[in-house]
This record gives C-alpha cells, structure tokens and sequence, in this order.
C-alpha cells in the first residue's frame, strides 16, 4: 500500500477544461478526490489541436497529440481524458501511428521521439465503470439520484469512429447509462443520443447548431428527461449556453439543465455543490435539484 | 539410373513474368539424372501435353517434374498424360513454382533462382520414386443428404429418381426450410407454397429416400465412396409410425402462447406442434422446455387424446449409423441479426437501427411470413406494434452486406430481387399504401431480373431513394427514418408505420462445427468452400462431399436448384463405378522393424491403424504388429513421422524422398 489512491492516472485536461469548461475540471477533480483516483496533471501539456488542426494539416495535428501522449509517458498510470475532444483526437492519432507506417515516421520525425503508442488513454466514463467499477461506484454513492430521469448524451466523438475510440458500442452504446443507473437515477431510452450538436459551427454557422441541438432538446424533453447528461465541453456549450438562444428562436421553453457526467456522480457522491461548479451553469439546475430533494 | 524429364511451363505470363523460365529450363537441364528439359507457353494445354508425351518416348525418361502450378490445379493433368506416354503416373510430379513463387514474388532474379531451387528438390524427389499401383475401393452407392430445404430435397429427387437410395437429414421438425416460410417469388410471383410443398411430399413418399427430421449429423467417419454416418434422431415424444397427424393433441394442448420460431415469432404455437400447417413429417414434436408434462410431470392431455396412442413421453434420443459413399452437403442460410454485437464475433451489431427494441422494424422474412398467405396474420400486412395495417412503409436494403465497417463485405445477392417484390406484394394488398426503399445499387442479374424490378419502380409506384439510412427511431406510433438521398444530394426523414431490412445472409451458425466433422473447409464468413471457384463448384476439396445451395454463398431460389441438380448428377457420375480408384499415398509398415508400441494407432486421425499377428510354423504367436488398412488411410502420413522405431513409410513420400528434399536445399 505504497500510494493513498487505489488508481493514479496521468490527467490531460486539455484546453476547454482550464476555460470554459472549469467545472468539468474542477468536478473531475473533486469525483476523483472522493473515489480515491489518483490524477497526475501530465506537466506543460498543450493543445490536442482540437478539430482546426486536422482541418489545416493532418500532420501537425497529429503531431501536437503525439507530443502531448509522448509527455505523458513520462507521468504514472494510464492517461485520464474527460473532454471527448481531446479523447477522439488522442486516440484518432494512436489509432494512425499504429496502422499507418508512413505517418508514424513522419510523426515521429516531427516530434523527434519515437512514436507513443504505448501509453493508454482512458475516457473518464471508462475509469468509472470498468477500473473503478460500477459496484465501487454505487457503494460510494451517499445520495442516490433517485427520481431524476437523465437524457445520456454522447455526441458525435465519444463513441466514434468504429474501431477507434473502442469506449462502447458505437452506435448503441450503454456506459453513460451504466454510470447513471449506479448512482440511482434513471436513464430515459431516447433518439438522439448519438446526433450531431452542431460542434464548432457554433462559430461560423450558428443556425445549423441551433437547429442540431433543438432537435436534441425536444427529443430529449419528448422522453420525460428532467435533465441531461454529457462528457463533451462543446456540446455542452451549444446544448447548455445556447439553449434560451434556441428557446428564443423556436418559440418554446425546454429549461433542461446540462450536466457533466462528473457533476453527476458528484451530486450522488455528496459532495457540495461549490466544488462541482454548478454555479457555472446558464441554465439553473437548482429548481430542479431541489425539487428532486437532491440538495 | 534416372532420367528424368523437366518441363518448365510459362502458364501465359504468370510464371514467366517474374521468373526466367528458359534459365529454369537451363539450369534443370543440367542436373545429375536430368536427361531432358524444357519450357513452354502452356504445359496443361494440348500442344503442351504433347510435348511430354513425345519425350517420354525419344529420351526413354523414367520420371516427369513439371515446374508450373499447384499440384491441386494439374497433377492430375500431368500424371494422365506421364501414363498415356507409358510412364507409372505416380513417377511425374509437380514443382509449384506459381503459387509458392512467382506470384508471390517481385524481383525477377530471385524469383528464378527459387525456382531453380524448387525444381532441384522435386527432381531429387523423383529420382527416389517407386512405382505404385492404384488402391481399388467399392463404392457404397447410397447418399446422404444434410438439409431438408430445397436444395436439399432437390438434390435427394435427383439421385433417388436416379435409382440409387438417398438418407435425408432434416434438423427441423419438417422438411422445407426457408423456402417454405416465403410467400410469393420472385421473378414470377408464383406462390412460394405452392410449388415447395409438392417436392415436400414427394421427397417423403419416394421408395428410395429415407427421411430423419429432428435429426442431426452426430459423427462421420470414413472416405469416399465408403463413408459411415452416425445419425442422431432427437426425440420426438411421439410416435411417428402411430402418428396419423390428425392435430387432436394440439388442440388439447394447454401451453397456446408459445411464439412461433417459423412464422418469425409473430404467431403462437402449443407445446406439442408442427411448424406450420403442411409441414412433413405431419408429425407433431413435443418442445420439452415449454411441455407441462416435462415441466412439471402433471398434464398428459395429448396423449389422453390420442386415437392411436402415439404420444411417448419416454421417447430418447436415437442413435443410428448409415453407410452411404457421397455426402451432399445443403445446409442452407441464417439471416444476420442486427441487435448488439455478438460476444466474441467480429460482426458489429446495428444498434441505430433499433431492431429488436422497436417492435415496427423487421427483416425481409418476417415479412414474407406477413405476407404469406398461410402466415400469423392470414396474408394481411399488419405491423406487429399494433396490428394496423400501415401506410408508409420503408424498406432498407443492404443491412450487413457490403458493409465492411461492420465486419462482412459480400453481397447478399437475393436482396435487390426480394425487396423489389416485396414493394410489389405490398402494393398488392395495400392499395393507398406507399412503399419506399433505401438502397446502393439495384444488382439485378438474372433472367427476366432486371425487368422485374423496372416493374417495381415503374408499375407498382415504389420509391426509391439510393442512399443510405443513419438511424431509426420511434417517435409516437411512427419510426422516424433518417436517411440521405444521394442523388439529389439532400438529408431525408420518412415517418414510416412498418420498416423492414434487407438483412445479410449470412451460414448457419453452426456451419463450422458441421464443416469440421465433414472434413470440409469453409471460408472467414463461415461459408463451405468449393474446390474451385470456377470449374468445380459443387464439389467440395474432401472427396464424395459435395455442396448444394446457400451454405456455399448467398444464392436465388433458381441458382441453388441448379446447384443441387449438379451435385446429384457428381453423386451419379461416382455412383456410375462399381469400384473406386485411390491414390496409393498410403502408408505401409515395415513388419520386421515394428515392434508393436502402436504409438501411430494412438495418432491416426483416420482409424487406419489394425493389429496384425505374426505366428510360426506351428502357429505360434511371435508378436503383434501394426497394419495399416489401405483403404481407410488417408496419407497424412503422421504415422510416419511418430514411429519411434521408423517402421512406417508413407508411399510417395518416403523419408528417403524427403531427406533427399533437404540435402538438396
């Protein structure tokens, strides 16, 4: 019993987690505290290059995630990634360096190391329902979620491309609901699970996200979901920033709070709102807890 | 002394394009014991053949090595022309220098000089050949066939009309298969039924064919010509030669809600039934799992009921041996189910498509069972949910096939034709209905095929949309469609009633563990192997074992007819020969040297192995030996290389050959 923590894991933030996405981070941190997870922040870690990168020049972002990978080497453990972003282009670039020899070698020229394909990277969801396990996970709960019908969202990227992420099930995939039935709440059966949000065109084509993430909302709100649940900074912006934005233009009212899955388990684990951001949030997820008697 | 004959052949440019035949030619020419070498365009073709011939006789050659392809490919070929030139066949040999070279190789120098290498060996090889004389077996003239669908019964009509007795093994309660569950086919739309179940009765009524239904394949053993098959006859609980099938015990039977596996689970069946109303055997079966009686020991209504007493709840399992001397092998298809990934199988699920979970999306059979006429639902389209009729109805083809990403790359081949008349049968009966199909190409080969399906789209007012579907899901009482039109190059969304899939064909799921106690091979889909794509695709690489239909591949009603007359008219064309020649790779037993460990009896894979007693004059028993049966050695020659004591040789392959092989490299 050298170490305090049962699991250490180098942790790769990545950008959206030390900005607009804080409470992602913040309540990773304090779920991982709870649980006894050990999280080492892999030092000087960068950009993943996100999706520009690979738009612009599939080498440099291969690249920057190499780099990235190649430096969290040198840190204990497997390495934790809760943005699915990051997720998706870190094991995108594994998955190239191991099938493609020729961008191996280039990669490995860029970044002057050889290529990191060793190093295993874990989704949070991942290191919640298999390392941990779900029985750890329920055991630890101290407020179960009960009553609380959840809409699990995976987005685009968590589960995809076949083959890649290797998370679940690409398109029928269950682990959100696993984690969520742990903690006592329910898990409602849904259509747009796996629907695009409309991403980074948020941006430049802000019309498309409001269109994609309506769409999600009222199939969302169609099943009886009270809330939602996602692992991704960027749908959670356009589901979750955006919403009275939607409400505004399609002429109704959804008021459905969007959680990170760490604020879930948070909530379940007991521990105090503060330190799981709530607060960051535009749309008030109070009414709801309290109702639900959950605070 | 030998002299040996070497011909190097181009086979076109498949050889001589990466390897340098004429230096081959130059290089064999000059090897001890090599009185004669040559190249040429084609060594199997006629011309060819003549070439060999022609040195036989004007080099007095005593062995032939032919340096062109497999010895699968033309052994055959080459041997019959050594033997038309006077030569012992079993002294011409082939040196493969395509498959295991040329096309396996890119650099031309290296390429020759491999093939030189390769054609040394086999020159040693010959040079140490003995002269062997063929093995003569009787043939059983008896077939077996696995399968009772209509490739099955096909082929069992064919060689028992033929005059020759034909055992049929049927796994399901009845004869038919698939094709009994279909309702009308295309390109015609002549009802499925009505042309099946005529063949049904005559395959059970015909003086030459014995029928096992519920019965499987427990154990084969034996070759060509000579085969023992060990039947296992499930028990049935009732008594098939007191069963008039007059139906009074279903009536009776308490356990009605049963689903019925042959009406796709949509209609209920009793514990003690028949799969559907023409089923033959008109024997009904007891399901123990479902029976009251074997549940719970109380009940028995059935056989109070029964006239005839034929109700047997003791009934065992039966096991019965036959002997037959060809196998036809038409175990028929399953359909690719879609749910979730199989654990352990490399075929993806299909989870965004709901089935299984969304009660309105069914595959292509269940809706030939909505369709049928003798179906749950009276030959009314009716959607399971609710049992409307619906009015949108979307058909999806390609599910599974041709999709790599999720493990299976073929074509399901029968797909584009079904679809097409299922949009027509649906037409039919739903007049203000609107069919639409979802589809990548429309593959219509086949005889009046392609204008069937043109009368889909053009007379029977389908829609069709090419372009693939992302997702279903239920939204209300509808299943929301989201799917792409690729030609025009929008998104769409149909609000359909029913949606019915093109699901993948795919084998039996236990076509391997059948193919393995065949002694047949079977392609990564699971699929039984013919021994060549093009000139020998009935007939399987294990001698007597031929294929019949859709076990071989996904194939069309007309194609796997076809197939199954063919290989009856293999089993014939065996069956027309009272004996049967073998090869004499056969092992033999130096009975000086063994001193009877039986170590090869222990190895043998075929039961070869016999023990002999040598005696003395006055009939004394000096010691046991081993024996090797010649007829049931098939030469794999393992016995050969267990002997501790070297006593046993493989002919044709002796150690002398193959230690000569070595030192050669």
């Amino acid at each position: 019993m050298g170490s305090k923590h049962k699991l250490t894991y180098a942790y790769y933030p990545g950008c959206s987690l030390h900005a607009s996405a804080k409470e992602y981070d913040i309540s990773t941190r304090s779920v991982c505290k709870a649980l006894r997870i050990g999280l080492a922040e892999v030092p000087d870690w960068f950009c993943c290059g996100a999706t520009p990168a690979h738009n612009v020049d599939e080498l440099l972002s291969l690249s920057l995630c190499a780099k990235n990978l190649s430096m969290a080497e040198e840190v204990e453990g497997d390495l934790a990634v809760a943005c699915a972003a990051c997720f998706s282009r870190l094991k995108t670039t594994q998955h190239h360096l191991e099938h493609n020899d020729i961008q191996r070698k280039q990669v490995e020229k860029a970044i002057a190391a050889p290529a990191p394909v060793g190093k295993k990277v874990k989704h949070l969801l991942e290191i919640l329902a298999r390392d941990l396990g779900l029985n750890k996970l329920e055991e630890a709960v101290t407020r179960p979620l009960t009553g609380l019908r959840v809409a699990c969202y995976y987005g685009c990227l968590l589960t995809r491309p076949p083959g890649v992420p290797e998370l679940d099930d690409c398109e029928d995939p269950r682990i959100m609901e696993d984690v969520l039935s742990a903690l006592g709440a329910e898990p409602v059966q849904w259509s747009h699970r796996l629907e695009c949000c409309g991403a980074n065109f948020t941006l430049s084509r802000p019309g498309v996200v409001l269109q994609l993430s309506n769409a999600i909302l009222a199939s969302a709100r169609a099943a009886g979901a009270d809330c939602i649940m996602v692992a991704c900074p960027l749908c959670h912006g356009n589901l979750d920033i955006r919403q009275q934005e939607i409400e505004e233009g399609y002429q109704t009212r959804y008021g459905m709070p969007v959680f990170y899955i760490t604020q879930m388990v948070g909530l379940a684990l007991g521990i105090p709102t503060p330190r799981l951001g709530l607060e960051s949030m535009m749309v008030n997820p109070m009414p709801l807890l309290q109702e639900k008697h959950l605070i | 002394m030998s002299r040996i004959g070497v011909f190097v052949c181009h086979c076109g440019e498949n050889i001589s394009r990466t390897v340098d035949v004429e230096r081959v030619a130059a290089y064999a020419a000059q090897l001890p014991g090599v009185a004669y070498a040559t190249d040429y365009k084609y060594m199997c073709s006629d011309p060819g053949q003549n070439l060999l011939k022609k040195a036989v006789a004007e080099h007095q050659l005593t062995g032939i090595v032919v340096a062109a392809c497999s010895p699968r490919m033309h052994e055959k070929t080459f041997r019959k022309a050594a033997q038309a030139a006077g030569l012992n066949p079993f002294m011409c040999d082939m040196a493969n220098i395509r498959e295991h070279c040329s096309w396996v190789h890119e650099n031309r120098d290296e390429a020759t000089a491999k093939a030189s290498d390769i054609v040394r060996l086999m020159v040693e090889r010959v040079k140490r050949g003995k002269v062997l004389e063929p093995i003569t077996v009787p043939v059983t003239k008896r077939s077996l066939v696995i399968g009772g669908g209509i490739a099955g019964i096909q082929a069992a009509l064919d060689i028992a009309d033929a005059g020759h007795q034909v055992v049929l093994v049927e796994r399901e309660p009845s004869i038919g298969g698939h094709m009994a569950q279909l309702s009308e086919t295309f390109p015609t739309l002549d009802c499925s039924q009505c042309i099946m179940t005529p063949k049904m009765v005559d395959a059970a009524n015909h003086p030459n064919i014995t029928l096992y239904s519920w019965s499987e394949i427990e154990s084969i053993d034996g070759y060509i010509g000579n085969f023992s098959v060990t039947i296992r006859r499930k028990a049935r609980s009732v008594d098939e030669d007191k069963c008039t099938g007059c139906g009074v015990c279903m009536a009776k039977c308490p356990q009605k809600k049963i689903p019925n596996v042959f009406d796709r689970n949509l209609g209920l069946r009793t514990a003690i039934y028949v799969p559907f109303p023409q089923a033959v055997p008109n024997t009904p079966v007891i399901d123990r799992e479902h029976c009251l009686k074997f549940k719970t020991g109380k009940c028995g209504l059935c056989a109070k009921a029964c006239g005839p007493q034929a109700i047997d709840f003791e009934q065992q399992d039966q096991l019965v041996t036959e002997p037959v001397g060809a196998i036809v092998v038409a175990t028929g298809f399953d359909l690719y189910s879609i749910d979730r990934k199989p654990e352990g199988s490399s075929i993806e699920g299909y989870g965004e498509f709901g089935y299984g979970t969304i009660p309105d999306v069914i595959d292509g059979l269940t809706f030939e069972r909505l369709a049928s006429a003798s179906g749950p639902t009276g030959g009314k389209i009716l959607r399971p949910s609710d049992g409307k009729e619906p009015k949108q109805v979307v058909f999806i083809q390609c599910v599974g096939s041709r999709a790599r990403e999720k493990g299976i790359s073929y074509c399901s081949k029968i797909c584009c034709m079904y679809t097409a008349k299922h949009t027509m049968l649906y037409h039919h009966k739903v007049h203000d209905g609107r069919a639409y199909v979802f589809y990548m190409d429309a593959r219509t080969p086949g005889k009046c095929y392609d204008e069937f399906w043109r009368r889909a789209v053009e007379e029977e007012e389908a829609v069709y949309i090419r372009g693939m579907v992302s997702r279903l899901y239920q939204r209300g009482d509808k299943v929301v469609v989201m799917g792409s039109d690729t030609l025009v190059g929008v998104q769409v969304e149909i609000e359909a009633d029913l949606v019915v899939l093109a699901t993948a064909v795919q084998a039996q799921p236990n076509a391997d563990s059948l193919a393995q106690k065949l002694g047949i091979s079977y392609d990564k889909y699971n699929f039984y192997s013919e021994a060549h794509a093009k000139l020998r695709p009935v007939e399987c690489a294990t001698a007597g074992i031929y294929l019949a239909g859709a076990c071989q591949g996904p194939k069309d009603i007309p194609d796997t007819v076809s197939q199954a007359s063919a290989a009856a008219a293999k089993v014939m064309t065996l069956f027309a020969k009272d004996q049967l020649e073998r090869e004499p790779i056969v092992a033999r037993v130096n009975e000086r040297n063994c001193v009877g460990c039986f170590a090869c009896r222990k190895v043998c894979p075929y039961g070869a192995i016999e023990e002999k007693e040598i005696r003395d004059r006055q009939g004394n028993l000096i010691r046991t030996v081993a024996h090797v049966n010649p007829g049931v050695c098939g030469g794999c020659g393992t016995c050969q290389a267990t002997c501790p004591s070297k006593s046993v040789e493989l002919d044709g392959y002796t150690d002398e050959q193959i230690v000569a092989m070595i030192e050669a490299l």
